[in-house]
């Protein structure tokens, strides 16, 4: 246990969430592995630089400038007021300048302006800069130590979302060969098997079985996981990581046994068996649309009434937000329902119906507390009322939980801050980065698990509970803590 | 009327040159950011559901700065008061055209006043601002040239404009006054007459042709870039309403 805290960079938990002193470069050397050929050919990306690379980045580069209005409004308006700089958690944990919103963004910005305004004439006083292998190098770097999250946005006095500009990079990064191994590698999966984790039909019927037997031994009796049934009423698309990772499973079969419990008929999918869209990620519409698109042929297929997402951050931003727009319009589907529909508006929708019913007590040896996930706070809606996102899934909590603290003011709701592995960077090179990324989160944890004693963590996001899971141990914390809000239903509700 | 000096004729053709720059500039980019399309919904949540609600928030934005606001309440405050005291300026500005007349209404030295501090309002807080790019790391690590080039500009605007009234003598400035009606009046009617010869007038008005020269190609471009930011400006209604854009090529999200 002592060899991974020697290998790694871990912050200290002192509670502070302080400003560092800038250290330029502090971060320079955490690279992504780059992608493998078979992934970047099947993605329809040419492998490594090739000749004549820079002319195709600047072609793409200008067609996102005429085609995205919010690349294009982001590039000219920054005036540099600085307010996006202290509130990124890969600058406050890294204190490497390129990781201030506003200096990743200007690492596009130069380019910019070098090509694309007349400022370019002046380029040493107005920082434009051409595009060369050494700016390359640097996008590849910087734009792989964000995680989309749009803190940045939320503070900005215009909005400028560093995301957009983050996924232009990366696509225009992609375009010309230059990929990263974890999110190519992810996207060719879910293309070949249906989901991230690149889990066969005749596999995951398996678990599914695994999981039935588990749940009947808890006391679920008869609680089945239905897969690719036709004719069900409800498709349930959760992130791979609920059939196979833990804590995801336990809220699977709090999913399952809300179903049994309610009568409702669902159905998993071996095809579309993944809510995640990594498309979003590398910011490529197509990708992004075709793993969508997933979702809704089975819908049609199985001939279900509605779509129901699992626990799962940007998957619910992505099926919540572009569904419609890149797959709809859903006409085919039950018009009752919102579609799709979060698992956790779906569940409590049955508490307050009177359909199941949860003891909370059943949870009285835990305290309870909640991490808003970035996507789902800042980039979705869940229900009907502004700010559902926020309410429904304490009020699933508070139904589930007797013991219910919220985490430090200030950095929750659409305040909060990533996990520190989100868009992309959930993966074992980087490990650095997503521990600094993780440390203003884990300051305010480690306040709630000292002052309040908080034992149980509950997340709505898979890559939020792998990311956890994986450091709370690095920290000093105990990894059982974390944890889906359906575990907690799973464990509170009346069998 | 009187024949023109040389001087008169070169200011004429610099604003007539820099307002056409100006107001084609600033159409352009109003043409180009309406007219590029935004491919997939991506308002900041929690955002209002409704079209007019999104509007609103925009209207926060651009008079109340509220994201700012919760951002950086230096910064708020610095900019707030920057912005008010420049655009009150700007607006009394051509107010005084309608009220400088003889005689003059009983309340003129008021106005002049307000304006005055005005005035020190706005230079001050440009001064703030600026020494936020110099003292605090941050800033200064992301500040670049033209972010002072903009400050410095404005001050020296500022500046030029208090001298006129502390600089000059009163009956000075009576003269600069009495030449400047009919020399605006010419520019809109092409009956032109001579501008105000004064030297301290005369940068105060080479300086605002340099600033609106230089507004289309700069960041100031915001005033017009806030009313389309997709982050602010949609409504949170993905699954009630679909939004669809086929001229975004299917590229980027």
């Amino acid at each position: 246990m002592a060899k991974p805290k020697n290998k790694y960079k871990v912050p200290v938990l002192d509670g502070k969430i302080s400003i560092p002193k800038i250290v330029p470069g502090a971060s320079a050397y955490e690279h992504m592995i780059e992608a493998q050929k078979e992934d970047m050919e099947a993605l329809g990306f040419p492998f490594k630089l090739q000749d004549g690379w820079k002319e195709k980045a600047l072609g793409v580069f200008k067609e996102i400038l005429d085609h995205n209005k919010a690349v294009r409004d982001y590039m000219d308006i920054c005036v540099r007021c600085g307010a996006c700089t202290d509130k990124c958690q890969f600058f406050l944990g890294t204190a490497d300048p390129n990781n201030m919103p506003v200096q990743r963004q200007e690492l596009m910005r130069k380019v910019y302006r070098y090509y694309f305004t007349p400022s370019g004439f002046f380029k040493s006083l107005s920082n434009a800069q051409e595009l060369t292998e050494e700016v390359l190098k640097e996008w590849y770097t910087y734009f792989w130590q964000c995680s989309e999250c749009r803190r940045c946005s939320l503070y900005c006095p215009y909005g400028i979302d560093t995301a957009e500009i983050t996924m232009a990079a990366r696509q225009i990064m992609d375009s010309i060969g230059l990929g990263q191994k974890y999110t190519t590698e992810v996207i060719h999966k879910v293309f070949k098997t249906g989901n991230n984790i690149g889990i066969p039909p005749a596999a995951l019927r398996n678990t599914l079985n695994d999981l039935e037997e588990e749940i009947e031994e808890e006391g679920g009796k008869g609680v089945k996981i239905p897969m690719d049934v036709e004719g069900a009423e409800v498709l349930l698309v959760p992130p791979s990581a609920d059939f196979f990772a833990m804590p995801h499973m336990e809220s699977l079969k709090g999913y399952a046994k809300v179903f049994h419990k309610a009568g409702i008929s669902y159905t998993v999918s071996s095809y579309a068996s993944e809510a995640g869209n990594f498309g979003k990620f590398i910011g490529s519409y197509q990708s992004t649309k075709e793993i969508n698109k997933r979702i809704w042929d089975e819908a049609r297929r199985l001939k279900v009434k509605r779509v129901i997402i699992g626990e799962c951050g940007h998957a619910w931003r992505a099926a919540y937000m572009y569904s419609n727009t890149m797959n709809g319009p859903f006409d085919f589907l039950d018009s009752k329902y919102k579609q799709p529909t979060h698992i956790c508006d779906f569940t409590l929708g049955l508490i307050k119906s009177g359909a199941i019913k949860l003891d909370p007590s059943a949870n009285d040896d835990k305290v309870v507390t909640f991490h808003d996930s970035c996507n789902v706070a800042r980039g979705s809606r869940i229900g009907d009322v502004v700010g559902g996102q926020f309410t429904i899934p304490r009020e699933l909590i508070k139904a589930a939980a007797n013991k219910f603290v919220e985490l430090r003011e200030g950095t929750t709701k659409e305040s909060t801050f990533c996990c520190g592995a989100g868009g992309g960077l959930l993966t074992e090179e980087v490990m650095n980065v997503r521990l600094a990324g993780s440390m203003p989160r884990m300051q305010t944890v480690k306040e709630a698990v000292d002052n309040h004693g908080v034992n149980f963590y509950a997340l709505i996001c898979a890559i939020c509970k792998t990311q956890f899971t994986k450091v709370f141990p690095l920290y000093g914390l105990d990894e059982e803590m974390v944890g889906g809000i359906h575990q907690l239903v799973s464990n509170a509700i009346i069998m | 009327m009187a024949p023109l000096n040389l001087t008169t004729a070169i200011y004429l053709l610099i604003t007539y040159t820099v307002g056409l720059i100006f107001v084609i500039g600033v159409v352009l980019r109003i043409y180009q950011y309406a007219t590029t399309p935004q491919p997939i919904k991506i308002m900041l949540t929690p955002a209002p559901l409704t079209k007019s609600g999104a509007f609103a928030r925009v209207l926060g934005e651009v008079f109340f700065f509220k994201s700012l606001f919760k951002s950086n309440i230096s910064t708020w405050i610095f900019g707030y008061l920057f912005h008010i005291s420049f655009f009150l300026l700007i607006f009394m500005h051509f107010l005084r055209h309608f009220i400088y007349s003889n005689p003059l209404p009983w309340w003129y030295n008021i106005f002049v006043n307000i304006g005055i501090v005005c005035g020190i309002i706005m230079v001050l807080s440009l001064f703030l601002l600026l020494m936020r790019r110099v003292i605090i790391e941050r800033v200064k690590f992301i500040s670049l040239f033209q972010d002072y080039l903009i400050l410095i500009l404005l001050m020296l605007i500022g500046l030029a404009g208090l001298s006129l009234n502390y600089v000059l003598t009163p009956s000075a400035l009576t003269v600069v006054d009495n030449r400047l009606d009919p020399y605006m009046n010419g520019l809109l009617t092409f009956q032109f007459t001579n501008i105000p010869s004064n030297p301290v007038f005369l940068i105060h008005y080479t300086l605002v042709m340099l600033l609106v020269l230089y507004i289309p190609f700069s960041k100031v471009m915001h005033f017009v870039g806030i009313f389309f930011s997709p982050t602010r400006n949609m409504a949170d209604n993905p699954i009630e309403e679909r939004y669809y854009r086929p001229k975004a090529k299917d590229l980027s999200i």
